[in-house]
């Protein structure tokens, strides 16, 4: 079974490692982008790190994201690729 | 020359504070005023099996009220208290910060000795029990000396001339010279300031190795300066932000002159030799009286350096006998942070807003937990001593070696 991760779970990852709250609704508007949130690259960098620390697999793909929409895909992708 | 550059001086416009005897300015001030010691055993968890013991601790201080969440998970305490402390600074300056004021008019500088060894501990902690992956990375920016100035100018947006003093102890005098100086050349307003947070597991194990060290267990009795069983000084977390503008300027805007930095100058005699601080601090009071204009006998109050150590202790009162000559045996002495501990760079700064509120209110505070004197000064104990002093005098040491020396004028002469 293939984890995924939703913009729910981004928007919990993004409270706890970036400090920054953002509806899970937020984060799928098309075209929303991080620096829009006030998501940082050290911010973003954090949840990347967790994610990576949860899965044991390389999600440097998502490091470079500018949107939510391109980070999900990019998160995903790899999970799926893994499973 | 610029006629009016060169009559440029800098005045303190606003202060902030979060110390162990008060966060905020106002009780800060009244429990300085009241004498009462705040020093206590040190309860935190993985603090306990050290022979260090008593501690000024900031308690009731929340994080969250002072510091955006997206900050928060960035920063260590010792820049939480900075954000907090300057912050009020501001509000209290009344410094108009608007959009379309000049971004390159306000600058930032802070002093920090022991950088954000907390945070640093946790994540050093992930890197030995689970590998290198599971640091996170806000470890790059937050334990560094320097996170407290970048994080104020970010959050102002202040792009004016911003730096960071590393000098020891006497950092928070050195940095609130270090911005008078901006001041003086032009720039409109500095935040200046220092704190630090040294009360956790690995800080207070960098700490042990200092022979200066207070290990007295009782708290009545772990800090004693110029006492005859002085045995050392306690440590402390906190510290002291200010606002400095320019007087003339500061004025016409209607800003409240808090204080005038008239003078200053730093000295550096070598770690833990303390005969030898005497000479060292002896030249730094000489050359800050000179800057600020003011002969030995104007002093009205000294904020003493007041290590409770018998050596420094008596070459800080030969050091006043040698600058003020009589005067020294007959001017208020004072050393609040008998009753808070010495927050390494923040007890600098944090002498310097009690100095900056007793020329303001008129009002000298006592030293806590002090019943006399072993040297020749008067130093005040017991109650607060009301008089009406117009130049202040504060002194600070470090462990490492430097020496430095501060006057403050009032701010409501001319």
């Amino acid at each position: 079974m293939t984890v995924e991760l939703t913009s729910t779970d981004l928007a919990t990852l993004l409270k706890q490692k970036a400090g920054v709250t953002v509806s899970p609704l937020d984060l799928d508007r098309p075209g929303a982008t991080f620096e829009d949130f006030g998501v940082d690259s050290l911010g973003l960098l954090a949840v990347v790190g967790e994610l990576e620390n949860r899965h044991g697999r390389s999600m440097t793909s998502a490091e470079t994201s500018k949107s939510s929409a391109e980070f999900l895909q990019a998160v995903n992708l790899s999970l799926k690729e893994g499973s | 020359m610029n006629g009016s550059a060169a009559r440029r001086r800098a005045a303190i416009t606003g202060i902030g504070v979060v110390a162990p005897n008060g966060v905020g300015t106002d009780d800060f001030w009244k429990a300085t005023c009241q004498g009462t010691s705040v020093l206590a055993p040190i309860d935190r968890e993985g603090c306990e099996q050290f022979p260090l013991r008593i501690a000024g601790l900031v308690n009731g201080f929340d994080p969250a009220q002072f510091v955006e969440d997206r900050v928060l998970v960035a920063t260590d305490r010792f820049t939480h208290f900075a954000l907090a402390a300057a912050g009020m600074a501001l509000d209290d300056s009344g410094l108009p910060i608007d959009a379309e004021g000049d971004p390159f008019g306000i600058g930032v500088v802070t002093a920090a000795g022991s950088g954000g060894g907390e945070f640093g501990q946790r994540e050093l902690q992930q890197l030995w029990s689970r590998g290198p992956h599971h640091v996170g990375p806000y470890q790059s920016i937050a334990w560094f000396y320097a996170a407290s100035t970048g994080q104020i100018s970010i959050r102002g947006g202040f792009k004016g001339p911003c730096a960071v003093v590393a000098s020891d102890e006497p950092g928070g005098l050195d940095a609130l010279a270090h911005a008078a100086r901006d001041v003086v050349r032009g720039t409109s307003a500095v935040v200046v300031g220092a704190a630090e947070a040294p009360i956790a597991p690995y800080s207070m194990v960098c700490q042990l190795g200092y022979p200066e060290l207070s290990t007295v267990a009782e708290a009545e009795q772990a800090y004693m300066p110029f006492a005859e069983q002085a045995d050392g000084f306690v440590p402390a977390e906190g510290g002291a932000f200010f606002v400095l503008e320019d007087e003339a300027t500061a004025r016409a805007r209607g800003a409240r002159i808090r204080a005038v930095v008239a003078g200053h100058a730093a000295t550096f005699t070598g770690a833990s030799r303390w005969a030898e601080s005497r000479e060292g601090l002896a030249h730094a009071i000489r050359s800050a009286l000179a800057e600020a204009d003011c002969p030995p006998e104007d002093v009205d109050v000294v904020f003493a350096d007041a290590l409770a150590v018998p050596e420094a202790d008596r070459a800080e009162a030969l050091a006043l006998a040698d600058v003020l000559g009589e005067h020294a045996a007959r001017v208020a002495v004072t050393a609040p942070k008998a009753g808070t501990g010495r927050a390494y760079c923040g007890a600098s700064a944090l002498d310097t807003a009690a100095a900056a509120l007793a020329l303001e209110q008129g009002l000298i505070p006592p030293t806590p937990n002090a019943d006399g004197c072993a040297y020749d000064l008067d130093l005040v104990t017991g109650f607060a001593r009301t008089t009406a002093p117009r130049a202040a005098l504060v002194l600070s040491r470090g462990l490492m070696g430097s020496n430095s020396a501060l006057v403050l004028r009032i701010g409501s002469e001319s």
